[in-house]
Parts: C-alpha cells; sequence; structure tokens
C-alpha cells in the first residue's frame, strides 16, 4: 500500500470499537453502582441482574457436574463479553451519522479477532478444565487432523458475523444513496433481526465449542448439548420463575445426552 | 470486456447461492414451524434448534458472498 494511503474505513472502526467498549464498561460500573441489596433491589440493579441471569442460564447449559462448577466465573464472562460486544457494535448502523456510523464488526479484522478470541478462549476454558495436557492432545486426538477444525471455526465464525453485518450495512449505503428519506426506515427496522440473531448465534456456536471442550462426552453430542443449554431469547427479558420452570426440562434433555 | 467478464463472475455465485439457500431455510423454516404447531411446549427449544441451522446455512451463502466481494474488489 502506498504511504500517502490512509485507510479512513479502519480509523474509524478502531474508534468506534473503542467506543463500544468504553459505553459497556461505563454502563457495567453503572448497573452495578452501589448501594447493592439482597432484599430490597434497586431498579438499576435489578436490571442489572436480569443481564447477568441471562448469562449464568446460558453458561450453566454448556456443561454440567462439579468440576464445571468451579468453572462458571469464567464461561460466563466469556460468553457475556462476546455477546454485549457484537450486539452494541452490530447496533452501530442505527446511529443517524452519515460516515462514521459504520460498525465496527462489519471489518473483518475485527470479526476475525473475536472468532480467534473465541476459538483460544475455549481452547484455554478446556485446559482449564482437564489440564495442559489433555487440551493439547484433544488438537490431535483421535484424529490427528483435529487442529484443522479449529481454523475453519474461526473462519467460518468471523466470515458468517463479517457477511451478515458488512452486508446489511453495505445495502444500507445503496438505498440511503437511492432515497435518503423514509425507506431507510425499513430497512433499520428490520435490520434489528440480524443484529441480535447474528451476536446470539455466535454466543452460541462459541458454547457450542465450549461442551465438546469441556464436557466428558465427545465431541458429536456437543451441537445438542448446545441447543438443550439454550433458553430462548425471550428468556431474557422473562422472570427467573420462569426459567426454572424451564430448567427441569433442559436438565432432562442433557443427562439423556450423557448416558 | 474484461471488466464485463468479472461482474459476470462475481455475480453468479452470489445469485446461486442465494438461490440455494432460500431453499434450505425454507425447508427449515417449514419443518421448524410445524414442530412448533404440534408441540408447542418445546417451541423455545425448537426455535433455537432453528436458529442453529439456519445460521449454518446462511454461513454457506455469506461465503459466496465474501466470494463476490472479493472478486467485485478487482473489479
Amino acid at each position: 500500500m502506498e504511504g500517502a494511503a490512509v485507510d479512513t474505513g479502519g480509523i474509524i472502526v478502531v474508534v468506534n470499537s473503542a467506543l463500544v467498549g468504553a459505553a459497556l464498561v461505563a454502563t457495567g460500573w453503572w448497573l452495578a453502582h452501589k448501594p447493592l441489596s439482597a432484599s430490597d433491589p434497586s431498579p438499576r440493579q435489578n436490571a442489572g441482574e436480569a443481564i447477568l441471569d441471562f448469562f449464568v442460564g446460558k453458561a450453566r447449559g454448556v456443561s454440567r457436574g462439579p468440576k464445571y462448577e468451579r468453572l462458571m466465573g469464567t464461561v460466563t464472562p466469556f460468553l457475556a463479553t462476546l455477546f454485549l460486544f457484537i450486539f452494541v457494535s452490530n447496533l452501530f448502523a442505527i446511529l443517524p451519522l452519515p460516515v462514521i456510523n459504520r460498525p465496527p464488526t462489519s471489518h473483518f479484522s475485527v470479526t476475525l479477532t473475536l472468532a480467534i478470541i473465541a476459538v483460544s478462549g475455549t481452547i484455554l476454558i478446556g485446559a482449564l478444565a482437564h489440564g495442559p495436557l489433555k487440551a493439547a492432545k484433544h488438537l490431535v486426538w483421535p484424529n490427528p487432523l483435529q487442529w484443522i477444525s479449529e481454523i475453519t471455526d474461526v473462519l467460518s465464525l468471523s466470515l458468517r458475523l463479517f457477511g451478515n453485518i458488512a452486508g446489511e450495512y453495505m445495502t444500507l449505503l445503496l438505498v440511503v444513496a437511492v432515497v435518503p428519506f423514509g425507506i431507510p426506515l425499513i430497512l433499520h427496522v428490520l435490520g434489528l433481526i440480524p443484529v441480535f440473531v447474528q451476536a446470539f448465534v455466535f454466543t452460541l456456536l462459541t458454547a457450542s465449542f465450549l461442551a465438546a471442550a469441556v464436557g466428558e462426552q465427545e465431541a458429536e453430542s456437543a451441537e445438542t448439548t448446545a441447543e438443550s443449554a439454550e433458553t430462548s431469547p425471550e428468556a431474557s427479558t422473562e422472570s427467573a420463575s420462569r426459567d426454572s420452570e424451564i430448567r427441569p426440562r433442559f436438565s432432562h434433555r442433557g443427562e439423556g445426552v450423557q448416558s | 470486456m474484461n471488466a464485463v467478464l468479472l461482474a459476470l463472475v462475481a455475480v453468479t455465485p452470489i445469485a446461486i447461492g442465494a438461490t440455494a439457500a432460500a431453499f434450505a431455510m425454507r425447508y427449515i423454516s417449514v419443518s421448524a414451524i410445524e414442530g412448533m404447531t404440534r408441540q408447542p411446549d418445546i417451541a423455545p427449544q425448537l426455535f433455537t434448534a432453528m436458529l442453529i441451522g439456519m445460521a449454518l446455512v446462511e454461513a454457506l451463502c455469506i461465503y459466496t458472498l465474501v466470494v463476490t466481494l472479493v472478486i467485485a474488489g478487482r473489479i
């Protein structure tokens, strides 16, 4: 590349991802602000706990057993950070600012980084669960080419997120260039669906890789475990009572898979 | 001439890929809705499974989109 050429898109993306990170940290700090109380929670604390509960439910569904319980403190923030960062990044395109509203996830570097974090984090958590030797053995045994699947996981995760968000953003730009008023609103509203679904799917697949790395069962049942692990998207807004009502049915399925 | 050829080559994968993915997604959503109407109890589980399936199918379509973008960048 010539020395004079400056990648403005890249600069915008870097600034935007820093903004997303700052916004998430500030919101988290604001939600967890003292005083916290178990008997009389403030609305702010309630909102924070609802979000936390959603991710604890997700992380709890990944695997089961006493060995896994002490990993919960690692798995929950891992999944929550991935989901929240991707979700808020994807939401960037709905800001009414012409050029600088480019979502960070519409740049391949960002999604590739996220996917590498997800897959290497999965391997690290697997090493925490079973020890580094067994985690390393998992890469070459029983299939000597098992490590290739980790690379394709990185590729498929990053390409899926990048393609969806970049495609959506590009469509938006093209439509705005032709009809600057009215019609983009429809696209914005429809765009909210992939914004949520892509962040959700990324977390879901990471959870299923985690289930394969952490669980005692073999990799082929990982997909099923992840499915049974997940509560529906609506569960985030519902109360904990509904959650506990769903849980037994899921645990049934989970046990069926393991046996 | 070369640019026209490249444009045609760029457009073909996404056309075929999107069509095939549309058929696959139709099959997934029809089966999921059938299952949900038969057993509304497990609708949340089916919905999650449907999302996973759709995401996996969509990924293939997205790969063709990436190929298209790469070729389109060369025009």
